[in-house]
């Protein structure tokens, strides 16, 4: 009897280590396959490269010509480049969803949800995929910073810092954007939606200019926009000297990070009704 | 041991302006190909999706293998396949990539997957573009790649949701030998969802005649067909009382008559009869103009069960726009 048991937990212990196994490995796969895909075609890429480029040059170097937005000891090219770096991986993650209703309106989802794979671990994959791209537009932002001479601190171990930050910054926005996707379901729907939320989102930030110069009640507002804990945490890592309450930052990214996430996995199976 | 591979009972799933599937029973034996024929929106779809756990039934009960699938969704995803009717490949990975990807979500052991996916594009006969991008594929060949996908895990059941809609008279002959095939080579069972009549009676050792989310009656093809009565012969004539006419020498109308002019009855050995009924039909003063003789159907079994015929001139974009829709109404 004894032994019985202990060979039953035995087993049961092993059988929940090969599910975790399966669990990552699957998340792991979604992603993988996704980035397969920008390997077969980077069009997009360089499309969604547009916009930041835009900001920085033609923006960032306007508004650097006026000296109009007090930025303290920073030039404002250096004060916009985290910001507009920001604002690129929430673009990109905020319209994934519009992926995801395409798939649901083909066969593919339906063909993806009959397979054993959790899912939550398919709402994990295509996140992490989203957060990982928002890398490559991360790297991108950068070396174009770079050519323009903006002074960056690129220490390596800073770096690292500012690409995991990236990846859960994206993960949390492509979370929202598939818990959307569920309820709204359409491409339409989502385009309205995601244009409806990132412009307000990037302007009642600090992504452009400083707190400060704001008035009191969209102070506030800039205090619950994820955003702009995430273009102080990257201010932080980027700017030689800045102060910045990164522990606050990241604390406030991962809890983003995780709540949207959850929220998404519970959500994800109205998408197919 | 129990033959049966997929038991049913009184499935049932409701959405909020209609009754999609609406208390079906039935049963599936291994190793058989069973379908069900219907029309579009007859709740074929939501019965394939119910039993591939991808929806929650209203109530009912689903037994595959011995699994209860309600309770255990997962374990029936392990052992079925399922290829559903609008495109599933990925267009924007290669064929062999496709696979791959279903071989990984399976949980097909690393050791042995690479011979596996090898195996499963052979036997479709896509391994020559198996590196081509799949959006460079023709419907035949992505119809292919949709069911190596599903088969690269050798499921004990394959859920074919409109297996040859879109395809070419020959890409669907090809399709009909490959199903016969796995059930022969693999003793896999086979779950199809059909409109096509001849697909359902060449194909399938068993069909459920769906309509309105009903199951209206359950046999082999053969079975059906002889279960209509007999031959069918359908007679036009100008004159009006035609119909009564033939009421009055015993025979029953099949339906009523879309127009006044044509009338089908049901008759025994029909080539024999046709003389005899056009002298009856003259002597009581009914001129008759054509008089056609048709062997029974699935159609006419259809219509037999269901007052209607299915619909012929359903084509592949009004079925998926009809579902489209159905979809964004139901969101």
């Amino acid at each position: 009897m004894g032994i019985n048991t202990q060979v039953t937990q035995d087993y049961e212990k092993t059988k929940w280590l090969e599910n975790l196994g399966r669990y990552i490995a699957n998340t792991i796969t979604l992603t993988e396959f996704d980035l397969r895909k920008i390997w077969h075609d980077s069009t997009q890429i360089w499309v969604r490269l547009v916009q930041p480029v835009l900001w920085l040059v033609v923006f960032g170097n306007a508004l650097s010509k006026f000296r109009v937005i007090p930025t303290g000891d920073y030039t404002y090219m250096q004060f916009l480049t985290p910001g507009v770096l920001a604002q690129s991986v929430m673009f990109i993650a905020i319209f994934y969803g519009i992926t995801v209703v395409w798939e649901r309106d083909l066969g593919q989802l339906n063909k993806l949800l009959s397979t054993p794979t959790a899912r939550s671990a398919i709402v994990l994959g295509k996140a992490l995929s989203a957060g990982v791209r928002g890398i490559i537009q991360a790297v991108a932002v950068l070396i174009l910073a770079i050519a323009m001479r903006v002074n960056l601190n690129l220490h390596p171990l800073n770096l690292v810092a500012v690409l995991i930050i990236i990846v859960l910054f994206g993960m949390s926005f492509a979370s929202l954007s598939i818990c959307l996707a569920s309820i709204f379901k359409t491409r339409e729907r989502m385009m309205g939606i995601g244009q409806a939320i990132t412009m307000p989102l990037f302007f009642a930030s600090n992504a452009i200019y400083p707190v400060s110069i704001m008035p009191t009640w969209l102070q506030y507002l800039i205090k619950v926009n994820p955003l702009s804990y995430m273009v102080d945490a990257l201010r932080g890592l980027l700017l030689p000297g800045y102060i910045s309450s990164l522990r606050i930052d990241l604390l406030a990214i991962v809890i983003t990070t995780v709540v949207l996430v959850l929220l998404a996995s519970l959500n994800f199976r109205r998408i197919i009704n | 041991m129990n033959q049966e591979s997929i038991c049913v009972e009184k499935l049932t799933k409701i959405y909020p302006r209609v009754k999609a599937v609406d208390e079906i029973s039935f049963s599936i034996s291994k190793g058989e190909i069973f379908g069900f024929l219907g029309p579009n929106g007859a709740g074929k779809t939501t019965t394939i999706k119910m039993l591939m756990t991808l929806i929650q039934p209203n109530s009912g009960a689903i037994n595959i293998f011995g699994i209860n699938a309600l309770a255990h969704p997962d374990k029936v995803r392990q052992i079925s396949g399922y290829v559903p009717q609008d495109v599933s490949i990925d267009g924007d990975l290669t064929g062999y990539e496709n696979v791959l990807l279903y071989a990984r979500l399976f949980n097909v052991p690393a050791s042995i997957r690479e011979q596996r996916i090898r195996e499963t594009l052979q036997y479709l006969e896509i391994q020559d573009r198996a590196r081509e991008m799949a959006s460079h594929y023709s419907g035949g060949m992505m119809r292919r790649l949709e069911i190596a996908q599903a088969l690269v895990n050798r499921p004990r059941i394959l859920f074919l949701d409109e297996p040859s809609i879109g395809l070419d008279p020959s890409a669907r002959m090809i399709m009909w030998k490959l199903i016969r095939k796995l059930r022969d080579e693999f003793e896999t069972t086979i779950f199809i969802n059909t409109h096509d009549m001849n697909e359902a009676d060449t194909l399938c050792d068993r069909i459920g005649i769906m309509d309105r989310g009903k199951l209206i009656k359950t046999g082999s093809p053969a079975e059906l067909k002889a279960s209509v009565g007999g031959d069918i012969l359908t007679i036009s004539s100008q004159s009006p009382h035609c119909l009564d006419r033939l009421k009055e020498l015993g025979y029953r109308a099949l339906s009523e008559p879309a127009t006044n002019h044509t009338v089908s009855i049901l008759v025994s050995n029909g080539e024999r009869l046709i003389p005899l009924l056009l002298d009856s039909l003259k002597a009581s003063g009914v001129e008759v103009e054509t008089v056609s003789l048709k062997k029974p159907t699935l159609d006419d079994v259809f219509l037999k069960y269901t007052g209607t015929r299915i619909d012929e001139r359903d084509t592949w974009e009004s079925t998926r726009r009809s579902r489209r829709t159905m979809r964004k109404l139901n969101g």
